[in-house]
Formats: C-alpha cells, structure tokens, sequence
C-alpha cells in the first residue's frame, strides 16, 4: 500500500473517531459535563465587535447548541479556526477588522490576502506594475509571472523564441536582469512577500533571486526573505506541460532546494503544491484537490525518505488551488485542509505547525470568456466571495481581459479593486469568523466533496501510488477526460456560459487594448544577455563545470547554483544541468 | 482477381492533419480536445506534441506528408510564429500544406487578419462550435493527393509512401530516385505488447544512432491503430520521440487503416521506398502492440521477411511464465529487450525470459533496458548488437 491507501483509511479512521466521540458525548455523563466546561469557556472567551450600522456580532460565532454530542461534532469534526483537523480556517482571525479587535493584532496576521501576480515585457515593466499595483497595499505584495522562454528554462537568445520574448511574463535570463525586477523594493522588509510562479527551472531562479538580494542587501539578508516559488513539478509532468529535465531529476532538483531553504531561509515557501494549473487544464474540483493533496503527500514521503523531519519542512509547504463557479469550490480549501491535516498527523506523525495547509487561491481563468468578456468582472467577483469563504490565506484575482490579453492596467486595477470592495468595503468578513461554516448545505458538500477525494486517492493506491499513477499517465488522463467533458457540455448548452451559449448578444470581437511586447524591447533583451555572456565568457566555463560535478556526484545542486548563477545565465545552466540528467520526455 | 483490384475505387484517403502548440507554450487542453474530434470524425492527427519549434513542426509535417498544419497558441507570441512556419515551408517549397491555428480570444481580429495576410490559412476564434471546426477543416484542407515531381527530399519520400498508403505504391515508385554509391540499409523491426516501452526504446535507439554517426540517417516507421469505428487515428508516437527530431532522422507514423497484422499495408512498399532511396543506415519499423500470435513482420514460415533482424520488447508485467511460453515472436525474434528493469519485477521476469530463451536454443540473447533511464547502459549494449549485425555480426 502506498501512503495514499493509508491516508484515506486514516482519514476514515478520524471520521469513525468523532462519530465514537460523539456518542460517548450523549452516554457518558461525565465527558458531557467536561465538554459542557469547555464549551461555556470558549463562549465566553469570544470578543464582540460592532458593525457600521450599530449591530453587535461575536468575532467568532459558534454552533448555536448547548448538546455535548453537537459539541463534539464540532470541535472534532470540523475544529474551531485555527485548531485541528482546520475545516474552518488555519488562523482564528484571518480578515477580521484588527481596529476593532480588542486585543492588539501581531503584525504576521495583520496582513491583507492580496497578491496580484503580474509579469510583463521586460524587467523594467514589470517592476513599473508592480509599483502600480502596490501603490494601494499596507504591505509590499510582488508576486511574478515569468515569459514562456524563462519558464522552460530558455535564453532569450535560443533559435525561435524572439516573439515570446516578455509576452504573459517577464523574460528574466541573468541575476542582472533579477536586480532590475525588484529594483527600488525593500525585500528585507518583515511584511514584504515575493511569489514566483516558476517550475522546472525553479531553483536556477531562486537562485538568481537569492544572488541579486545578497548582491542589494548583503549576504545577511538572506534568512530575511519571505516569500513562495512555486516549484510543483509533479503538476506540470501531469497538467501544466513545463517540464525540462526527467522526473526523477526534476524531483530530486526540488528537494535539493527545499532542503537548503528549510535552514537558509526560514521565511521562504520553497514549493507551492498547486491545483490550479491542474484544474485549468481540465479536472473537475474533486480531481484537482485529490491530485493536489497527493502530490503534496508525495513530497512528503520523497522529503522524509532523504531523511528530511516533517516538523522542518512541513510548515514549509504550501498550496494553491484554482476557484471557479462549480458548487463544489464552495468547500474545497476547507476539506483540502481537513485531509491535510488529518494526513499529516496521523500517517506523517507531524506536529502542529506542519498539519496546516496554508493556501493560496486564484480565481479561474478557465471560466473568463471572450464572448461579451465584461461578464468576467462579475464570475471573478463570485469565485472571490468563494474563496474568502473557503478562509484562503492570499489571493489572486484574473483580469476580466485575460481571455484576450495579459492584463492591462485598467483590469488589472479592477480586479484588485474587486478584493478590496469584498474584504474592505463589505462588512461580511470583517465582524465574525465562522459566517456560514456548520451550515447543513456546507457539510453536505464537504461529505461528498471529501468522499470524492478519498474514492481518487484509494483508486491512484492500487495504481502503486502517484509517481507509478503518473507512469501510466493516469492524472493526465483523467484531467484531459474531464476538460472534453467540460467542453462538450459547453458545446451542448447543458453548461451555461451566459454571452457564449446563452443569451447571445451580437458584439462579436470586442476591441480590448493589449499588453504586448514591442520587437525592439525583445532584441534589447537579447542584447542585454549577450553582453552579461560576453561579460562572463572567462568565468562562466568552471562554473558550469562545478555545476555538472554536483550534479553527478549527488551534492546539493541548489548551493552550487547559488554561486554558477554570479555568471551563468538561465539557458547555459539549463543546457549543462541537461548535459548531466539528459531531457524529459513527454507524454501525450 | 486482379483486374477486379484493380478496376475498384479506393476509399478517399483520411486527411492527415499535424497539430502542435508552439515553443515554449504548453496549454495543450484544446488541442487535445480539438485532436480527439478530428480523429472521431475519421481524420489521422498526427500529434507533436506541446512547446516545438517552428523547425520541428515543418520536418514534421513534411516528413508526414501532412494536409495542412494545425496551432494551438494561447501563449502569445503568435503573429511571429505563425509566420515563421509558413515561411520555412515555402523556403522549403512545401508551400502546398495549409497552416490554420487558433487560440481563444489571445488571437485578435486584427492578429488574425494580419496572420491571413502573412500565409496563414484560417483562424478559428474563440466560441466556435467543435463540429464548425471538425466540418470547415475537412472542407478547406482536402486535398487530391498526387505524385508531384517537384518535390524533393524528405518530402518526395513522404508523398511516395503517401501513395503507397492509398494503394498506389508501385506506380509511382520513381518518385524517388536512388542515391549513387548508396550503403545498404538495415532494416529492424520492433514488436511487443503495448505498453512496454517500444517508442522509447526507439527513439533512445536513434539518440545512440545520431551520436554515434556524425553523418548518415536513420528512418523509423511508426504503426499505430487507426479506430476499428471512425476510421480516425491519432498518431501521438512522435510526442515521445524528443531524439529522433533531428534533420538526420525521417519519421513516418502509419495508420493501419484497417490492417490487422500489426502493421499498415503500406508498411512493406514505405520500407522499400525507404531502402531503395539509399539515404538511411539504419531503419527502425515499430509494429502496433502485439498479442501471443503475432508476426508483423513475418518472422515465421514460407514468406520472406520483411526486416533484416526483429527486436521483441516486452516489460515485466507478462503476466507470468505460463504466458511467456505462448508468445511466438519470443522464439523468432533475433534480439529480446526486457525493458522497465526498473521495475521491481523485473528481477524475476528476467530470469524467466532467459530460461526460455535458452529452451529455444538459438543462441538469442536477452538484453535487460531502462529505456526511461537516461544513459542506460543496457540500451547502450542492445544497440552495439544491433551495429554489429549491421556490419555482418549476428545477433
């Protein structure tokens, strides 16, 4: 039996736990009465606030019951937010006005969720959004999205890449070209927080990232920042497509890195384990949460097996799941950290801080649509709401022009603007936590939801587990499935797409300004590497040669690249690292 | 008998549509979707596969004598590569292949006027209707497939093996004209089970090959089934193959159009158009996933084979020794690839194989691959034996 095979039975086990519990709650009189005591304390423990309009509310509104067995149900079932198995958030406060709280608020949960990912053209204009973007923020939020040629690992100068050159990201080849993005930011700052949305060549990156901040801020800086590479290679051998070296490689590449992270960088999320490229590409919400949790299980196991202590790097993972408008993302991030947890303590024997799943959401880009594309201010407003409900700890969300374009200034405002309107303007997550948890059309969604996960996870158990899954391209497989499904429910009417297939307008081609790359900012880029290659044409030889060496002995290939990135750029280290573990090798 | 053969018209040959996504793109969700319609409605894709290059897409379908090219780009970057793929099709002079993509709401009107301007075919936008796209590319991309003397090259290969695909090989066969001093080809065949490893083995085969030689080619003929229903096939064996896209190696993927002894009827007429062209030393024929019966290349009685050696691949998951003892092609075959070895299995499968294999006592010997593995040293000893037949060595 794979690990997977035991988390789901363990998962039963705890389910047979709190049903045992909560019928000894209503025949022993004695547990009845401790439960009775615990409960009374906890009410009493809660601070009341006020909202606008004069109404009192409790910061954290609990089950209206006084039954022990009720009781029972809850705390074990569900857990109060921020205590086990976390149905109801990781945090106890989460967006909870802090002005109006009662005690002072700590500044690491006095942060707002969110995180606009933005990546465009070169260095410099991504740096000129990011300033614009965080001209509104109390903290500094960069989260990054890299061009097409940086994500798999190309430079600029590659045969045939000149046209995607800064198009849907930022093209970044040398540490130079890193200085330039986060040019003018304070990265040593406590509440500063980068996020790159980087795969295969994910350590070269943090890498260069690490470089360039040592370069700013002097070596001393590096334990000071914070902040999530994404780094889930599982996900992109089964959905996402960006994937350089062979698995194994790839694999071993990550685990190189988070296990330098884990000491080196105590504030760094070295992977962030995502569903969201997975449900892009097609699963239903069921299949990107079983697939997600069991490639974060499977991290687990790849990190213990190489000796690493769950209680290091498990607060160290992170999870990113997509958000779209099917019923079932109304519990998903709650019974994602449900399992988590439950798997964490019970198969992984992980304490505390390393059960939470710490997630981040992104609304769907799946479900924007060309067709009378202003309607995608409102689905991403909807997931939003979703989303906050599913208590996730930041937030991503689209531009209603991203079917056409990579946000323009304009959307890319509106849609921030949309978190701030439901989290600011709105009182509905400012006053009390718990606002619908324990409601009967919530628990029976989180049961077949839950049930849903465990039927995938026992089937990918037989299969020998995810990487022999992978092997017989089952998650693949079962994604590409469920997007023709999607599409031929489209196709047949039976999926509504207001302005698609239902209640048609005429405006056929809507005309969205675009955010494109001009030409000659792509051969400035060009220019730029050959100058940094020329530059280190003498240095650059050893180093890549250090580089092969630790790759072929077996040392940690992350603190060599720290030091082959000072001369190397992006493509030259991807062709050595090549050189050494050989290509990946698609599946269809 | 043969007057009536000959009097019959054939069916219309399937349209062959090659699809890809581009460089450093790898949203491959709607060309798959797009992939599974076309082949449900009869046609053969022939798929490459997610982020390739513009030079990689052109070999490919001049290689596969493709209708017309199809691109899925949601990445950006479009207006440059389109282009691009249509301007190294005509510097090639196979300007006769059509180019038609899309790529949701990323390809504007204007992008797609522009595109239409620079040589591409058609854009479909996003919202068009899955049976519009299926029933508008096989309007427009139709074509009659006729010997063309201007072709050269690769593609004068392709379209004579085109031919021999619609049952027209013998006629046109001076399509391809011998090259002088040519070195006799050796022609392997490759059978086993689906599913164990025989396109990779392959394309590791070729990567050895290309290393090993710094000039000369090699050719592989890639079969795979056409669907018993629609008739359609999806050819997907050159998504695995990352080695053999090289200009050194001419790939060819086969439907078998109905054919059912684990290869397309046209295969034996492609293999003799690929040996009489005299360009290759080596041509490598992948036969579908056989059963315990099989014998693609007629390895067994009166008829004269096909290949010069037969390489059999199977993995560990046979089954057991009662079903090894029922493969026929474990007895005729000239090598025998375990491959997966790997696999935990593969420890016991081993030594099963090699009790049969000295039971026939043909002196066949077992090669134990890991065809996924990165310079496996196995593959590295089963393509030493296989060179050293090419240089009159046996197996």
């Amino acid at each position: 039996m794979s690990s997977l095979g035991k988390i789901a039975d363990s998962v039963d086990a705890y389910n047979r736990h709190v049903a045992a519990e909560v019928a000894r709650a209503r025949t022993d009189a004695a547990f009845a009465a401790e439960l009775r005591v615990r409960w009374a304390a906890l009410r009493a423990s809660v601070d009341w606030t006020t909202s606008p309009t004069g109404t009192p509310l409790p910061r954290l509104a609990l089950p209206d019951t006084d039954e022990p067995g009720a009781i029972a149900a809850y705390l074990l079932g569900q857990g109060l937010p921020g205590e086990f198995p976390y149905a109801n958030a990781a945090y106890r406060e989460m967006y909870l006005d802090r002005e109006t709280a009662a005690a002072p608020a700590t500044a690491a949960v006095n942060e707002e969720p969110m995180r606009l990912f933005a990546g465009l053209g070169l260095a410099e204009d991504t740096n000129a959004r990011f300033r614009y973007l965080s001209r509104h923020q109390k903290s500094l939020r960069l989260s990054t999205a890299f061009d097409g040629p940086t994500l798999y690992g190309l430079d600029s100068d590659h045969e045939g890449v000149l046209g995607k050159i800064g198009e849907g990201g930022v093209a970044i080849d040398t540490v130079e070209d890193m200085t330039r993005l986060f040019a003018g930011f304070d990265l040593t700052r406590p509440d500063a927080s980068v996020s790159m949305t980087m795969n295969a060549p994910a350590p070269v990156i943090l890498a260069m990232f690490v470089a360039s901040a040592k370069r700013r801020f002097g070596p001393a800086c590096v334990p000071q920042l914070r902040g999530t590479i994404q780094a889930d290679m599982l996900k992109e051998v089964q959905a996402q497509n960006e994937v350089i070296f062979p698995v194994d490689a790839s694999l071993r590449f990550l685990c190189d890195m988070i296990e330098w992270c884990v000491p080196h960088m105590p504030r760094w999320y070295p992977v962030s384990i995502s569903g969201y490229h997975i449900a892009e590409a097609g699963a239903t919400p069921v299949q990107q949460a079983a697939f997600t949790l069991s490639n974060g299980f499977t991290y687990a196991e790849l990190l213990r097996a190489r000796g690493a202590d769950v209680n290091q790097f498990g607060p160290r993972l992170s999870f990113f799941f997509d958000c779209g408008l099917d019923v079932e993302y109304l519990v998903l991030g709650r019974v994602c950290r449900r399992l988590w947890a439950i798997g964490m303590r019970d198969v992984f024997g992980a304490g505390p801080k390393a059960q939470i799943l710490k997630l981040h959401t992104q609304t769907s880009g799946r479900s924007l649509v060309a067709a009378e594309f202003q309607n995608n201010l409102t689905r991403t407003a909807v997931e939003l709401l979703l989303a906050y409900l599913n208590a996730t700890n930041s937030c991503h969300s689209n531009s209603a022009d991203e079917p056409f374009t990579t946000p323009t200034e304009r959307y890319a405002l509106l849609a921030s603007h949309a978190q701030s309107i439901i989290l600011e303007e709105s009182g509905l997550f400012k006053h009390t936590m718990n606002l619908l948890g324990g409601a009967p059309g919530l628990l029976a969604l989180e049961r077949a939801v839950e049930q849903g996960i465990l039927d995938v996870f026992r089937e990918m158990d037989t299969l020998g587990g995810v990487l022999a899954a992978m092997e017989q391209r089952y998650q693949r497989s079962k994604i590409q499935e469920a997007g023709h499904a999607y599409e031929r429910q489209i196709n047949a009417g039976t999926r509504p797409i207001i302005g698609l297939n239902k209640y048609v307008s005429a405006e056929a081609h809507p005309n969205v300004p675009l955010a494109r790359t001009p030409p000659a900012k792509q051969r400035l880029q060009v220019e730029r590497l050959r100058a940094f290659k020329r530059k280190h044409a003498k240095k650059a030889p050893d180093a890549l040669q250090r580089l092969e060496n630790v790759t072929r002995t077996g040392g940690n290939v992350f603190a060599e690249l720290v030091n082959t990135v000072e001369v190397c750029s992006l493509g030259q280290i991807t062709a050595s690292l090549t050189n050494v573990v050989g290509k990946f090798r698609p599946m269809v | 008998m043969a007057a009536v053969t000959s009097r019959r018209i054939q069916p219309p040959a399937p349209l062959r549509i090659l699809t890809a996504v581009p460089l450093c793109d790898g949203h491959d969700s709607a060309i798959t979707t797009i992939n599974l319609e076309l082949a449900r409605h009869g046609l053969e894709v022939i798929y490459l596969g997610y982020h390739q290059s513009a030079s990689a897409i052109v070999r490919a379908a001049i290689q596969e004598d493709t209708d017309a090219i199809g691109l899925s780009s949601y990445n950006g970057g479009h207006l440059v590569f389109f282009k691009e793929v249509v301007d190294q099709l005509r510097r090639s002079g196979n300007s006769d292949i059509d180019v038609f993509g899309g790529g949701g709401g990323t390809i504007t009107l204007a992008d797609a006027r522009q595109m239409r301007r620079l040589g591409t075919a058609r854009i479909f936008f996003a919202g068009t209707p899955l049976d519009t796209i299926v029933s508008e590319i096989k309007r427009d991309f139709a074509r009659v497939t006729k010997p063309n003397a201007r072709f050269r090259g690769d593609r004068a290969l392709a379209r004579a093996i085109t031919l021999a695909e619609s049952g027209r090989a013998t006629r046109h066969s001076s399509l391809v004209t011998p090259r002088k001093n040519a070195a006799r080809s050796l022609v392997v065949g490759i059978a086993g089970p689906g599913g164990a490893g025989k396109s990779t083995l392959i394309d590791e085969l070729a990567l050895r090959f290309l290393r090993a030689n710094s000039t000369g080619r090699i050719a592989i003929l890639a079969n795979d089934p056409s669907h018993p229903g629609t008739g359609g096939a999806i050819l997907g064996d050159r998504v695995s193959a990352i080695y053999a896209q090289d200009d050194r190696a001419f790939f060819r993927s086969l439907a078998t159009r109905g054919s059912l002894t684990g290869l397309s009827a046209a295969a034996p007429a492609a293999i003799d158009i690929l040996k009489r062209s005299g360009a290759f030393d080596l041509i490598l024929v992948e036969s579908v996933g056989v059963g315990q019966e099989s014998d693609p290349f007629g390895s067994f009685g009166h008829r004269t084979p096909l290949v010069d050696a037969v390489l059999f691949v199977l993995a560990p998951h046979y089954g057991g020794r009662v079903q090894l003892q029922k493969i026929a092609l474990l007895s005729g075959a000239d090598f025998v690839a375990l491959n997966k070895c790997d696999h935990p299995m593969a420890h016991t499968a081993r030594a099963e194989i090699q009790a049969c294999l000295d039971q026939n006592g043909q002196g066949q010997r077992l090669h134990a691959t890991t065809a996924a593995q990165h310079s496996d040293p196995g593959v590295n000893q089963l393509y030493d034996a296989i060179q050293s037949l090419a240089k009159g060595g046996t197996p």
